[in-house]
Order: C-alpha cells, then sequence, then structure tokens
C-alpha cells in the first residue's frame, strides 16, 4: 500500500510548485506532496532532521528533483540519495527544463530513474507532472521499508 | 552566385603578423611597378627563399673560390715541375759543356804527350755522348727552340768527336809529327766554341722561363690569398645574414604561436561562456513561459466561464505567445548546439537520408497533394543528424511555402558535379522570393513572409547554412515571387578540415 508513502517534490520556484500541485490537484495527489524549496531541504527530510526532525520516518514514495536549485543542486542531491544505502532504492525522478545532453548524461550516470524535461506549454506539463505522479506515486509499487538495495 | 557571407568575420591580423617576412606568398602582394631593386625583390620574397637564396650565395662563394684556387695551385705544381726540369738542364748543360772541354784539352795533351791516359775524357765522352743527347731532348722536349738547339749541338758534339777522332787517328799513325800543327791549335777550336755559345744559350733562355715562372707562381699565390681572405669574409658576412634571416624568423613565429595560444584560450574561455549562457537561456528562459501560459490557463480555468469571447482570445493569445517564444528558444539552442557540437565524419547516403525525411514527415504530408521529383543522389562525406537538419528544414520549407497552391511541385537533385564538390538543389513551386532579400535568406531571425502567413521563428535556413559550412560547403538559392524557389547546397566530396 503506498497511499501513505509522500511524493518530495523539490522546486525552488514558488510559482513551478505551484503549477505542478495544481497538476496534481486534479488526481487528488496534491495532499501526499511533501515540497522543498531547496536541495538541502530534501536532504533534511530524507535524513529527518532540521525542520523534518519530528516527522514520521520512512521514505517516501518518488522525489521529484530540479536540476537547479540553491544551497545543494539537483545533481548533488541524487549523487547523496544514490550513493546512501538506505536511500538509493527512492526512485528519482528529474524534473527540470534542461534539455543539455550534458545534465541527462550525468543524471543517469548518477542514477536517475527518469528524466523528464518540463513541457513550457502548460497542457502538456500538465499531463506529465500529472502522469508522472500517478506511476510513481500511486502505481509504481515502491521497494518496502527497512530493506536496503543489496547492491 | 553564391551570395552567403561567413558567419564570423575573419581574424583581425595578428599583432607582429603585419612584417612581410612572414607573408604567404610573394603572389599575394599587389603588382609592382617594372622598376625593382634587388633588395626590394628580395624583401619580397618568403623567408624560406630568402634563407635558400642565402645559402646558395654562400654555396657559389665557396664554388668560385675552390675553382680559383684549385687553378692556381695546378699552375704552381706545373711551375714547380718545370722548374726541376729547367734545373735538371742547367746542370746537364754544364755537365755537357764541362765534358766538351775537356776533351778537347785532354784530346790535345794526348796528341802531344801519347800519354794513354789522356784519352780518358775522349772515350768518356764518346760513351755519354747518347745518354747526354738523349736527356738533352728529353729535358727540352716541347721548347721547339731550345730542340733545334739540341739538334745543332747534337752536330757539333759529333764533329767535334769526329774531328778528335781523325787527329787521334793521325797521331796513332803518324806521330806528333803529323798531328803537330793541330795540337797546337786543337782538333776542334771552331766547334767547340760554337758549343759553348748554344750552351750559354739555352742557359740564358732557360733561366728566363725560371724568372718568369717565379714571378707567376708569386702572383699566383697572391692572388689565392687575397681571394681566400675575401672569400672567408664574404662568406662570414653572408652567414651571419642567413643567421639573422633564421633566427628573425624564428622570434616572429615565435611571436605568432603564443599570440594563436593566447587566442585559442581566449576562445575556449568564450566558448565556455557561451556554453553557460546557452545552458541558462535553456533553463531559466523556459521558466516564466511556463509559468505564463501555467497561469493564463489557471486563469482560463477558473473564471473560464465567466469570460466574454474577447477576453478568453487575450487569455489564449497569452498563451499561444508563450508557446511560441518557447519554440523561439528551442529552434536558438538548436543553432547555437549545431555550432558547438562535435562533428561526425563518416559517410551519409543522401538517398536514403531523403527517403527517411519524407517517411518522417509523411503527417505534414496528408491531404496535400504534391508530385514529388526525386533524382537518384550520392553518397558525401558528413555528420549524419546534421545533414539531417540541413534536408529537414528545406524539404519542410519546400512543404510549407507551396502549401498555397493547388499541387505541390517539389524536387530534390543533383545539380552537377562540378570537381570536389556535389551540389544537391530542392526546387519548389511555391511562393517564392524576391532575389532582393537574398543576403537575408539565411540570417538568423530572418523571415520574409509574415507570421501570419507562415508560421516559423526563422532559424532553420540559419541552421542549413551554419551546417553546410561546417561541412566545408556552400549554400545558396535562387527564387520568383510566387513562382518557387530553389535551394542548393554544395557539399565537399572531401572531408573538410574541421
Amino acid at each position: 500500500m503506498t497511499a501513505a508513502k509522500p511524493i518530495l517534490l523539490a522546486e525552488d520556484n514558488p510559482r513551478d510548485a505551484e503549477l505542478a500541485l495544481a497538476a496534481m490537484e486534479e488526481e487528488h495527489i496534491s495532499d501526499k506532496v511533501v515540497l522543498c524549496h531547496d536541495g538541502a531541504e530534501v536532504l533534511d527530510y530524507l535524513y529527518c532532521r532540521g525542520q523534518f526532525k519530528s516527522r514520521l520516518k520512512g521514505n517516501p514514495a518518488v522525489v521529484f528533483l530540479d536540476l537547479k536549485m540553491p544551497k545543494v543542486n539537483g545533481l548533488e542531491v541524487l549523487r547523496t540519495i544514490k550513493s546512501d544505502i538506505s536511500l538509493r532504492p527512492i526512485p528519482v525522478v528529474m524534473l527540470t527544463s534542461s534539455r543539455e545532453e550534458k545534465d541527462l548524461a550525468e543524471s543517469y550516470a548518477l542514477g536517475a530513474n527518469a528524466y523528464v524535461v518540463k513541457p513550457v506549454e502548460f497542457h502538456q506539463f500538465l499531463t506529465a507532472v500529472r502522469e508522472l505522479g500517478t506511476f510513481w506515486g500511486v502505481i509504481n509499487e515502491p521497494p518496502p521499508e527497512g530493506s536496503p538495495s543489496t547492491n | 552566385m553564391d551570395t552567403v557571407t561567413s558567419d564570423r568575420p575573419p581574424l583581425p591580423p595578428i599583432a607582429g603578423d603585419s612584417t612581410p617576412e612572414t607573408g604567404l606568398t610573394p603572389a599575394l602582394s599587389p603588382p609592382q611597378p617594372a622598376k625593382r631593386t634587388v633588395a626590394r625583390r628580395f624583401r619580397e620574397l618568403t623567408i624560406e627563399r630568402r634563407i635558400l637564396a642565402g645559402f646558395s650565395l654562400v654555396f657559389i662563394g665557396i664554388l668560385i673560390i675552390g675553382a680559383v684556387s684549385y687553378r692556381n695551385t695546378t699552375i704552381l705544381i706545373e711551375n714547380s715541375r718545370l722548374d726541376t726540369k729547367s734545373h735538371d738542364l742547367l746542370q746537364l748543360l754544364n755537365t755537357v759543356d764541362v765534358a766538351m772541354d775537356e776533351a778537347e784539352n785532354n784530346h790535345r795533351r794526348y796528341l802531344v804527350t801519347g800519354e794513354v791516359v789522356y784519352l780518358k775524357s775522349f772515350r768518356s765522352l764518346t760513351e755519354q755522348k747518347p745518354t747526354y743527347l738523349k736527356y738533352l731532348k728529353d729535358l727540352t722536349a716541347g721548347l721547339p727552340q731550345q730542340e733545334s738547339r739540341v739538334d745543332t749541338l747534337q752536330k757539333l758534339i759529333e764533329q767535334q768527336i769526329n774531328a778528335e777522332t781523325g787527329a787521334i787517328a793521325k797521331r796513332d799513325g803518324g806521330g806528333f809529327e803529323a798531328v803537330r800543327r793541330i795540337a797546337l791549335e786543337g782538333a776542334a777550336k771552331r766547334e767547340l766554341a760554337a758549343i759553348h755559345r748554344i750552351i750559354a744559350e739555352m742557359e740564358t733562355d732557360e733561366h728566363q722561363s725560371l724568372r718568369r715562372r717565379l714571378s707567376e707562381s708569386t702572383l699566383s699565390t697572391t692572388n689565392t690569398i687575397v681571394l681566400l681572405a675575401l672569400g672567408a669574409i664574404l662568406q662570414l658576412v653572408l652567414l651571419a645574414s642567413v643567421y639573422y634571416l633564421i633566427r628573425h624568423d624564428i622570434t616572429a613565429r615565435r611571436k605568432v604561436a603564443a599570440e594563436l595560444q593566447l587566442r585559442g584560450e581566449l576562445l575556449e574561455a568564450a566558448n565556455k561562456e557561451l556554453e553557460a549562457f546557452s545552458y541558462s537561456v535553456s533553463h531559466d528562459l523556459r521558466a516564466p513561459l511556463r509559468h505564463i501560459d501555467g497561469y493564463a490557463s489557471l486563469l482560463s480555468k477558473a473564471v473560464g466561464d465567466s469570460l466574454n469571447d474577447k477576453a478568453k482570445r487575450y487569455l489564449q493569445t497569452i498563451s499561444d505567445s508563450a508557446k511560441q517564444m518557447g519554440q523561439l528558444i528551442d529552434d536558438l539552442l538548436v543553432f547555437s548546439r549545431m555550432g558547438r557540437q562535435e562533428m561526425l565524419h563518416t559517410t551519409v547516403n543522401l538517398d536514403q537520408l531523403i527517403k527517411t525525411i519524407l517517411y518522417d514527415l509523411r503527417l505534414d504530408l496528408q491531404g496535400r497533394e504534391i508530385s514529388w521529383t526525386i533524382d537518384t543522389l550520392p553518397e558525401v562525406p558528413g555528420d549524419p543528424a546534421m545533414l539531417r537538419q540541413v534536408f529537414v528544414n528545406l524539404l519542410s520549407n519546400a512543404l510549407k511555402f507551396t502549401s498555397t497552391r493547388p499541387i505541390a511541385k517539389i524536387a530534390v537533385g543533383v545539380e552537377t558535379k562540378s570537381a570536389g564538390e556535389i551540389i544537391v538543389f530542392v526546387r519548389d513551386n511555391g511562393v517564392g522570393f524576391d532575389m532582393q532579400y537574398l543576403g537575408k535568406l539565411f540570417g538568423v531571425f530572418q523571415r520574409l513572409h509574415r507570421a501570419d502567413e507562415f508560421e516559423g521563428t526563422g532559424i532553420g535556413l540559419a541552421n542549413v547554412r551554419r551546417i553546410v559550412h561546417r561541412h566545408g560547403g556552400r549554400v545558396w538559392a535562387e527564387g520568383i515571387p510566387d513562382q518557387g524557389a530553389t535551394f542548393f547546397v554544395a557539399l565537399p566530396t572531401r572531408r573538410p578540415r574541421t
């Protein structure tokens, strides 16, 4: 059952965040979304520290990660997640404006599970975010808690 | 008819590069008036030619010095040989002279005394005579005057010997009385005098020759020494000039190399900056557009029902403009990437390429009546993805600008296969263009049609030109308003440098 597992959305731009939430609203999954405003917050959440010190334990169902963020950028967050044995199973979807080959290659090399370029057109953006939210937050079965990856 | 101008302005001259030494070829300089000094001519030569000229002069100098020295030395050797010969001859003449004297004197003593011992000199002379004559002939060979004197000498010697022989025979037959008169005067007094005279002449002659040769040898030696000294100085000067030339050239080259390296570094830095810039464009410029379209859509959703048609159209226009700008940014990024992207160097089958493109464009072809004429196209060296972009753009344009025609006619073919390049054209019967705008045709964001006539961002042909230029080729176009346009792409058949 994935209902309890939150979707972690890392997005420094409040407008992008609002639009993403508006998209998820339509699928009624917006209440599952935890919004982080930079990479440091994402790591705080994952390691239950700072403002997330008292949150319920457990990994999120998925992390939607923007590439360009203040403090700690997306690629650095991705590197941390994928090099931590307890965080590695969390699916990470890069959700970014960059279509640069360099970013794509680097993301996949670090172990990103998906890479989605945010479409400029809102309807496409809506569809993309909705489908991502539904797939990773509802359809996809996340790894069981407390069973770190064997590799 | 190539109207394409280069994307980049030519590099400004590198500092220090303006010196004529580093000029490429003398042919590049404008024609000069006929009156040109040698020095000026020399200054127009390339550094390699100047160094070569310098070394050639040194070499010629060495050759001349060598030849003259050889000649002078040969003269010296020959003179020394002749001198030896002269000295030998002088010595021999002296010997002969003495021998003749002794023979005559002793023979007279014999005539008087009858002592056989006095005949020794005469017999010795008779024995030695052929040897003397042989050596005399040998040593005077090649000297006609001396040779003829030797002949005379030979006759006189023989006469003297004959006279003496006769006198001796008389003395032996008739005793002292028979030869009394002869013994007083001498049998060959006249001959002996003649012999002395001739030998004296010959000696004088040889001494003259010796003196002549001595002065000749002295002159020749002096000449050689002077020549060697002058030659050595000249060679030194020439070699010093060549050394100066080479050193000057190396310094200039080093300077240029350093300059080039600096430029390379600057270019690299500029390129990095450009990359960062386009990354920023790609990432940051899209976000506000997404927001504009997003919020316009959200607004439309929130209050859409209560809006009148005009307000709805406004909202739609906001969304459309945002989308259009998104497209522009994407196109610009592609254009920028086309300039920076590493090129693949393989062979591209244009025939196959066009077929694939037409297959991919099939959705655009729906509902259109198009008459295609596609020639068999050759293979060209190049980057498949980039060349694909070229022909996608050209074919899309052909399709776009014939959309107002009831029957579109589009032809793809090979114009001519001139040496070193293949010219492919794409011809359509579309709206064409006025040739006076040709210069703008391939520019970035240049459009010859209004946005409401034909959509597009105006980057397609700029991309075509950039890609073809990177392949070392050319692009140009011909058009007639309302009748159609033809786009030409000339690609080199050999791989370009970059």
